[in-house]
């Protein structure tokens, strides 16, 4: 399915570590993977697993110090992304690659109007006159869906609600067609039904501006609807990747399968919910081996798990795994 | 979708002055004593500017014919030397001459010259200094401070380690200091004299409060998502610092800038009265120095009337400066 696809962003091993007081941290270790064009892909995993720290390298946006790319390539529509110039950077952000974060609350600067700030990302790009530019600032309100867009581009932030808000994000980010989206839990701080109309209004502008987006969540419903491509990372590593549908029908990984298990189901009769035993291991002290065997059935008591970390390989056809046991589980 | 959009239409209150200022501005003008205090400074602003503009239709138009206003003509004798404010002044039939048109409420001084216009002028130079001085003090420190806080690492070092160590001068000795190198010393083929050298001095030497005022707001503001945001949006440093981030902190300069201009007219008198200051114009440090000594023989006016004025614009300004402070920061906002 992704071979007949033009790719338009490759990550190829790329490994972020953070050099803190307290220690090197790797965030982010050898992660590889494809976004083809037009299409979705998401990353899955829990809090502190490396997802918005390979987000932040895409985009070049790692403060250093104490954060550095260390090692691997990003070739985004052609262009190898971690040698370009900051110029050069400074042109693709906003302009080819736009990102949206977490909290719409405090991503709007709170002393300008939202007008203002669309505006800005139109100039800052395009070359358009101060009224070309509000144009375009009323017209993409009006595509995110804020009724009266006239006058609410003179409102300031804190006259907002949360959806709102991150429709104004959404808006900023889409106001010069990039060609990639990145969404680093767009919905998160938002409520259900808000959460519901952001996706549905992400889909709807990706199938008319054919944009691809990465995103970035820790909720498996909203990766279920909308994902084509599913990337779960673990401990700074990707342990799975696959299509969404054949991820959800079958996770070759017990990590993936710890999450899904997790889940609530409609019509089950339970007093508890599954959980994962333990907790996220610390980045300054990765466990041996593995990284998720402290907590996986199989590698708790596994000598091969607690001593060698599985690489990622190919299982199937199209779909890759980190798992010493990953070809077996298969056959059971 | 429209469900939410009709709500939130309708909790929309039809109130016009919505951002920080505007809304700052109406909780000021609620005050009414501040609001008292801030005509009496723009009455001293008021009269600096007219004896300004008189002071340059004077250059322009003097050959003309142009007299000036009388009330500005600081330079003229009109009595007697030490002459007493007209309160208990007895008048004598050889007074009669000047009293026509000598306006000598509250006396003169040892040259016969009006106390009262002196005191006038005096709220020029006063004035002009401290704005000058809070600007220059300005520009080096909130640049200073925002790269400081903005880049760390070994910017901030130079930078933190220059203010720390221009702090741990005594303030008053490091004041004059830079005046004495200052006065009459050339800069740029300009001669420095009078009111120029007194506030170049202050505007050097007074920054390091705003900077690292500026430098620990911005600490705390660069880490928000919206700067993170303006990077993601390909914006550069320079526009990030300028652009988003000192808006943010803007009020706060506008604060420490109201109450600091009451330090530089203190500072002025200062430097005058220890002979450092304007000499060539009447200000009202001159005027305390020069009633110093004969103070002891009774002439009380010249003193009384320099420091009554230093009190009205330092009282108005402080208690302006205050409810400024507490409309605009948000974090002390009570209502």
């Amino acid at each position: 399915m992704t071979d007949n696809n033009h790719t338009l962003l490759s990550i190829r091993n790329l490994s972020t570590h953070f050099f803190t007081e307290q220690g090197l941290v790797k965030a982010v270790q050898d992660v590889s993977f494809d976004i083809p064009l037009g299409k979705t892909l998401a990353v899955v995993g829990e809090s502190g697993c490396g997802k918005s720290v390979t987000a932040l390298s895409v985009m070049r946006l790692i403060p250093w110090p104490p954060g550095k790319i260390v090692a691997g390539e990003i070739e985004f529509d052609g262009q190898l992304l971690l040698d370009a110039s900051e110029r050069r950077m400074r042109e693709i952000r906003g302009n080819d690659i736009a990102m949206i974060f977490q909290e719409p609350m405090t991503s709007l600067n709170p002393v300008f109007t939202v007008g203002n700030q669309i505006v800005e990302a139109v100039k800052l790009h395009q070359k358009k006159s101060g009224s070309e530019a509000w144009t375009v600032a009323v017209e993409m309100m009006r595509k995110v869906g804020i009724a009266d867009p006239e006058r609410r581009v003179e409102e300031y932030p804190h006259q907002m609600s949360g959806g709102m808000r991150q429709r104004v994000m959404i808006a900023i980010a889409l106001c010069c067609s990039p060609a990639l989206l990145i969404a680093d839990e767009p919905t998160t701080a938002l409520d259900v039904t808000i959460q519901a109309q952001i996706l549905e209004l992400l889909r709807d502008l990706q199938r008319r501006h054919q944009m691809s987006i990465m995103m970035i969540t820790h909720d498996l419903g909203v990766v279920a609807e909308n994902a084509d491509h599913i990337v779960v990372m673990y401990a700074s590593r990707v342990v799975e990747k696959a299509d969404s549908e054949e991820l959800f029908a079958k996770p070759l990984h017990p990590y993936t399968q710890g999450l899904l298990r997790s889940l609530p189901r409609l019509g089950e009769k339970k007093e508890r919910l599954d959980v994962i035993d333990g907790a996220v291991p610390n980045p300054l002290h990765f466990p041996s081996g593995c990284k998720f065997h402290p907590r996986c059935p199989i590698g708790k008591d596994d000598s091969r798990c607690q001593t060698e970390e599985p690489p990622l390989k190919e299982i199937c056809p199209g779909r890759h795994a980190a798992c010493w046991y990953a070809g077996e589980n298969k056959d059971e | 979708m429209n469900n939410q959009e009709v709500t939130t239409d309708m909790t929309q209150k039809p109130v016009k002055g919505r951002s920080l200022w505007s809304d700052g501005i109406r909780r000021l003008r609620k005050r009414k004593f501040a609001m008292v205090c801030l005509v009496i400074v723009l009455i001293y602003f008021a009269l600096a500017g007219a004896i300004y503009i008189d002071e340059v239709l004077q250059d322009k138009f003097g050959e003309k014919g142009y007299e000036g206003i009388s009330l500005f003509q600081w330079n003229e004798s009109i009595g007697p030397s030490y002459q007493k404010p007209w309160l208990d002044y007895e008048w004598t039939p050889e007074d009669s001459e000047m009293s026509q048109e000598g306006w000598t409420f509250f006396g003169t001084d040892f040259l016969g010259r009006s106390t009262w216009r002196r005191t006038l002028y005096g709220a020029k130079t006063s004035l002009t200094v401290a704005l000058c001085a809070s600007i220059i003090s300005l520009l080096i420190g909130v640049p200073l401070g925002a790269i400081a806080g903005y880049f760390r690492g070994w910017v901030d070092d130079v930078i933190v380690w220059f203010y720390t160590t221009l702090g741990t001068i005594p303030y008053i000795l490091l004041l004059m200091a830079f005046a004495v190198v200052l006065k009459d010393a050339t800069l740029f083929g300009h001669e420095i004299k009078g009111a120029t050298s007194v506030y170049l001095a202050m505007g050097l030497t007074s920054w390091v409060g705003i900077c690292r005022l500026i430098r620990g707001e911005i600490i705390k503001r660069k880490e928000s998502e919206y700067v993170l945001a303006a990077r993601a949006l390909g914006c550069s440093n320079g526009r990030i610092i300028f652009k988003h981030l000192l808006p943010n902190v803007f009020h706060i300069i506008i604060i420490n800038f109201s109450l600091r201009f009451v330090g530089f007219i203190h500072a002025e008198v200062i430097l005058s009265f220890l002979g450092l200051g304007e000499t060539d114009r009447p200000s009202w440090g001159g005027m305390i120095d020069a009633a110093r000594t004969e103070l002891a023989r009774g002439v009380w006016w010249e003193m009384t009337a320099a420091t009554v004025a230093i009190f009205f614009i330092s009282l108005a300004l402080n208690i302006f400066g205050d409810a400024l402070r507490d409309c605009l920061d948000p974090k002390l906002r009570t209502d």
